[in-house]
């Protein structure tokens, strides 16, 4: 400060300008301000350009190669179309039956007005649309040759492997018989062969003018019995399965739909093999030795080998000897009414002790059914379950245990091995257990009719869940974008789709042995596409990882290059007011 | 002595194999010097091919059967080992060294395959499913720690000239692994009485793992008789040596405790001895010890699998001086022999009640002889710095009067490279002579393969060969580096194979192992990638911000510049400051 502001001892705010005006003084008195020389419009342009130019060169070189270099490649997927399949939207299945009948003893006018009178009859009857059964006058010469055919599963197989196809597209066939002995019109279901036998007697056929009957109706009502099952699993299946058939399907009752759900439970998924797994277990040293061999060859073999056109099998034994009860479960107790050990209900879920008892599932693809032997210790023996005083219970989707109690001779003790005549009712058991674990329906009594029915819902199964992997395949590329898709995937996505259509065709056509062929590999490469295990890697390499090693280069790097910009933008809008000012 | 013993057993099991039972199993118990004790587990089971076949499993465990079926395997030895045989003191090794393996975990096969890449692929199925059988890290057996010994290994079961064609050799080793109850636990499920009765109800992994040295093994093979059936045999051996002082410290207590003053023998003669003062003298006295002390458990009586009469029934033995007295403690009935002129007392145990042999404290009239060992091999890492190094292994011939042909295999991690034209071999007693007769070399290939080395020597009586080759430490991969890179890389050991002498072509083999080594590798500082990057980033972008600034920038006269005098960092703060004052004053005035 100046020491004329304090003689002044005017207020600050007068002392500031007075202030200014004697700088301003000096300041004029001894330079005049310099201004730096105008810079040329050249310079501006050049330094505008390479400005310019280094932005070119991030945004079209930088950016895509860095877009390119770290782009996760994704093949494309018909997304559009796997959801539709998913949806039920490109195919609707449907079932029909061919259905020949035989009736050598009538000219074929009548038969084919019987025919006619029966197939009216049978729609009428229909409620599910889906599945269609539809009659066919079997040529009288196939007539006999069938009919000469016909003999215990020995025929079956022939027809499974290698019969013409015109055979296999005949789910069931229906020989008329006159008969003039017992009841007329009745039935007879072959149980080793699919073919209904039905007697009548001559009057019984309509005349052309009629066009209802007695017989037809009976062969309708009939028909329909045998089927009944079959069209209640399927349309379950079709309920459960996807939302666009709900509204063409008839209803269930809630009884039906429950025994269902527990069948569906029960079954194992669908596998083109099965392991099964027959072991012997005992809490002591005895038996160690069982005579299964030529058990298993003498009732479980032939089953297997009517399973053979659904399904292989390996079969293997084991025996284990001090296989404790898991501690878990209560001690078996005895019951002095029954002079029994007893096991109860709720105990029999944590029977078999995982941890301890080497039931290890087998190598190799496809799922291992488990049979237990179980010889209880001869202190606790014999061992039953409390409630109902059985011996045998199903563990679902896992396989069957049996309790075998020894005929109790108190002196005899356990016999060291069992024989193949004690091990019959464990066998028996065990291939029903096999039969439920596998989906096989309860009913008709006719085994052949029973696998078709089973070929028939698997198909369909297998088509639903190929159908659904293939949504959920689409739903995950949607949710996740920075998971990689190989182009295995979208082949392995193609061929489901190709094989999906093949089954629907080959479902409209009737060909069900084809269809669950073509079903089996669409629902395989379904499963290799969702599972594809190059998709999951780059999940775990977050964007946040990618930045974090960036950013100490791109940081200074885009500083300096933005300043400049904003810089010279200002500059430029500057100069544009100046200018139109 | 030992080994003859044992030698003699398993002659008498040969000649035993068609007894009834396809089940046996023996324990054989034998002191050794400095309070130690041997014991050595064994168990047998058959299974007919047919019944292999048909998968019908009775003695042999499915999950195993299943994985050689799967696996195409002839014939599987699976080795877990731990703790060091001390050779010195303890004689020569139990089976010969047969059923032993290097520590950590060794496997070797017999697969079945028509090309090498099947075969290949085949070991990777078995290894895998080995892996998952016995909770070990099986499945890192990969290419580089797999290769297949040209004369080391000879199968040991019966297999036909034309499925011999197709066989397939491959071996690998895991030394870092190491062995823990849980591998025992499986082991155990595998046998038929599954350590609820029998001698396997001795094994518990607290003391088993304990133990100085122990070995668990599996053996798979097929055996052919004279004309019968032939029968896959499954052999199960646990070896352990066992501290008897240690073993017998009670579970819930074992931090060892000083003995009580009262209880101290002391050399009086010392003319330091006092009431305070001690030295100490060594007890003359074998220690006391009984099995449930020992083993940690008791022994529940005899697996009723094993043949009911006969020699295979008496499934305990021991082997001690006949003076030494051994007491049986159990309820039910037993039956006691004596073999080899009373040193090998067995036992006939009782089902279904406990049986405990119990062998007070004895002062000994008279030591067992130790057998001397056929050759004593140690191996180690010489050199310093981290780029070099140089092995050497010292194998002695103890034997006065036989010279010994041996094969000597190395199989080494890839970043352990080998420099073979530094592969010496010398003699004590004669330096000149060159004592390898055969070399079989593969080299490594860097991340594919290991090297593998065989090496055919003899060696003269009462001599000692010295082998040494440099080697050279490769650097990993940042990513190769496992997590506690600074301890170092386990070195499998190298196995030795005798080799039958001319004079006695029917003598068995003879396998000894050295230990395992562990190299130390160059190891970077790990959070060096970050640093690079982030010094790299800095210096890059400095040169680019400097570049474009003189691109960018306009350079005027110091004078030139708008508000110079005022100007300035100092004249920047200072406005700023008087900008914040004024407001801040104003602010001030307003509130008033």
């Amino acid at each position: 400060m100046s020491p004329k502001a304090d003689t002044d001892a005017s207020p600050s705010s007068n002392s500031n300008t007075a202030d200014g005006i004697t700088s301003g003084k000096v300041i004029d008195a001894v330079t005049v301000k310099k201004e730096p020389p105008p810079e040329s419009k050249e310079a501006i342009w050049t330094r505008r350009l390479v400005i310019l130019s280094f932005w070119a060169v991030v945004i079209l070189i930088g950016l895509p190669v860095w877009w390119k270099t770290t782009a996760i490649y994704r093949a494309d997927l018909p997304l559009q179309v796997m959801t539709d399949w998913a949806d039920g939207k490109t195919c609707r299945p449907v079932f029909p039956l061919r259905i020949a009948v035989e009736a050598p003893a009538l000219p074929s006018q009548d038969a084919q007005h019987l025919l006619r009178t029966t197939q009216h009859a049978l729609d009428d009857l229909n409620e599910f649309s889906a599945h269609h059964l539809r009659l066919l006058l079997a040529e009288s010469s196939t007539t006999v040759n069938t009919s000469q055919d016909i003999l215990p599963i020995t025929n079956y197989k022939d027809t499974g492997l290698h019969g013409s196809t015109n055979d296999e597209d005949i789910a069931l066939s229906i020989r008329l018989i006159p008969g003039e002995s017992g009841t007329t019109p009745r039935s007879e279901l072959q149980p080793y062969s699919p073919t209904l036998e039905v007697y009548y007697t001559p009057n019984q056929i309509p005349p052309s003018s009629s066009t209802s009957s007695p017989l037809a109706t009976f062969i309708a009502n009939e028909l329909q019995k045998v089927f009944a099952e079959e069209q209640a699993t399927l349309a379950y299946l079709l309920s459960t399965s996807s939302t666009a058939h709900n509204s063409k399907i008839k209803s269930l009752s809630p009884e039906t739909a429950a025994s269902l759900e527990r069948q569906s439970t029960r079954a194992f998924k669908y596998a083109p093999t099965y392991h099964l797994t027959f072991s012997l277990f005992t809490p002591s040293a005895t038996p160690s030795a069982w005579e299964v061999e030529s058990a298993l060859h003498e009732y479980v073999s032939p089953l297997l080998e009517s399973l053979f056109s659904i399904s292989n099998f390996t079969v293997d034994t084991q025996v284990q000897l001090y296989a404790t009860f898991s501690p878990s479960i209560r001690q078996p107790e005895y019951d002095p009414e029954r002079k029994a050990w007893t096991l109860r209900k709720e105990d029999l879920s944590g029977f078999i002790n995982a941890a301890e008892w080497p039931l290890s599932p087998s190598i190799g693809v496809g799922p291992t059914v488990n049979f237990v032997l179980y010889v209880p210790d001869q202190n606790q023996s014999p061992l039953l379950v409390k409630e109902n005083g059985g011996n045998s219970w199903l563990i679902p989707q896992w396989g069957g245990v049996l309790i075998l109690n020894p005929s109790t001779q108190l002196n005899a003790g356990i016999p060291t091995a069992l024989s193949k005549d004690a091990l019959r009712p464990a066998m028996l058991t065990f291939s029903n257990q096999l039969f439920s674990l596998l989906g096989l329906p309860q009913s008709p009594a006719s085994l052949p009719l029973r696998l078709s029915t089973l070929k028939r819902v698997r198909a369909a199964s297998l088509l639903f869940s190929a159908s659904s992997t293939l949504g959920a395949l689409a739903r995950l590329t949607k949710a996740l974008p920075s998971i990689s898709i190989p182009d295995t995937v979208a082949k392995s996505v193609d061929q489901t789709i190709v094989h999906l259509h093949q089954a629907c065709n080959e479902l409209r056509e009737g060909r069900f042995h084809s269809a669950l062929e073509h079903a089996r590999v669409a629902e395989a490469e379904a499963e290799k596409a969702f599972f594809e295990r190059s998709m999951v890697g780059q999940v775990y390499f977050p964007d946040e990882h990618k930045v974090a090693v960036y950013l100490p280069l791109l940081g200074p790097v885009a500083v300096p290059l933005l300043m400049a910009a904003l810089k010279e933008l200002k500059n430029l809008s500057r100069s544009r007011k100046k200018g139109s000012a | 002595m030992l080994s003859s013993l044992i030698f003699l057993l398993s002659l008498i099991f040969v000649t035993c194999t068609q007894a009834d039972s396809d089940y046996h199993e023996r324990l054989l118990l034998r002191p050794l010097p400095q309070s130690a004790l041997l014991a050595s587990f064994n168990f047998r089971s058959n299974e007919s091919s047919a019944s292999f076949e048909h998968r019908n499993f009775r003695y042999f465990p499915r999950s195993l059967g299943q994985t050689l079926q799967h696996a195409h395997t002839k014939e599987l030895h699976l080795r877990f080992s731990l703790g060091r045989w001390d050779a010195e003191s303890w004689g020569a090794r139990p089976w010969d060294g047969t059923r032993e393996g290097g520590t950590g975990v060794e496997l070797w096969a017999w697969v079945d395959a028509s090309s090498d890449e099947e075969a290949f692929a085949r070991w990777l199925t078995l290894t895998n499913a080995l892996s998952g059988l016995f909770c070990a890290s099986l499945n890192f057996i990969d290419s580089t720690k797999t290769i297949r010994p040209v004369i080391s290994f000879r199968p040991e079961g019966h297999h036909t000239n034309s499925s011999l064609l197709n066989l397939h050799l491959l071996h690998g080793t895991l030394p870092h692994e190491v062995v823990c109850t849980e591998n025992l636990t499986p082991f155990l499920k595998l046998l038929p009485c599954k350590g609820k009765a029998g001698i396997s109800s001795l094994l518990d992994g607290h003391k088993l793992f304990d133990a100085s040295w122990q070995t668990m093994s599996i053996d798979v093979r097929p055996v052919c008789g004279d004309g019968s059936e032939c029968v896959l045999e499954m052999e199960q051996t646990v070896d352990m040596v066992l501290d008897i002082e240690r073993s017998k410290r009670p579970r819930d207590n074992p931090i060892p405790r000083p003995v009580p003053t009262e209880e101290l023998s002391c050399d009086t003669s010392k003319p330091y001895n006092s009431e305070d003062s001690c030295y100490p003298l060594d007890k003359d006295a074998e220690p006391s010890w009984s099995l449930a002390e020992v083993f940690g458990r008791p022994l529940k009586g005899a697996c009723p699998l094993t043949d009911a009469s006969g020699y295979e029934s008496e499934t305990v033995c021991i082997n001690v001086p006949t003076e030494r007295e051994v007491q049986v403690n159990t309820s039910g009935t037993y039956a006691e022999e004596r073999h080899e002129d009373g040193l090998l007392r067995c036992y006939k145990l009782p089902t279904g009640v406990d049986f405990d042999l119990i062998l007070p404290e004895q002062v000994p009239t008279a030591n067992l002889a130790l057998e001397e060992p056929p050759l004593y091999a140690a191996r180690s890492i010489n050199g310093h710095g981290q780029e070099r190094g140089s092995v050497q292994a010292v194998i002695t011939n103890p034997s006065t009067t036989s010279a010994i042909q041996f094969v000597y295999l190395e199989s080494l991690p890839w970043f352990m490279k080998p420099y073979l034209h530094t592969l010496r071999a010398s003699i004590s007693t004669s330096p000149s002579s060159n004592p390898i007769e055969e070399t079989y070399y593969r080299p490594a290939v860097d991340r594919h393969r290991g090297t593998h080395l065989e090496l055919l020597l003899s060696i003269p009586p009462a001599s000692t060969i010295t082998l040494t080759y440099d080697f050279e430490k490769a650097i990993l991969r940042y990513t190769e580096y496992p997590p506690d890179a600074n301890r170092g890389f386990d070195v499998a050991p190298a196995v030795i194979r005798l080799l039958p002498s001319n004079s006695s072509p029917n003598t068995k083999n003879v396998y000894l192992r050295t230990t395992s080594l562990l190299l130390p590798l160059p190891t970077p500082d790990f959070s060096m990638p970050y640093n690079v990057i982030i010094l790299t980033s800095t210096v890059m972008a400095l040169g680019f911000g400097h570049i474009f600034n003189l691109l960018v920038r306009r350079f005027v006269g110091v004078d030139e510049v708008e508000n110079w005098n005022t100007g300035g960092l100092k004249g920047m703060l200072k406005s700023r400051i008087e900008r914040l004052r004024a407001r801040f004053l104003g602010k001030g005035k307003k509130d008033e």
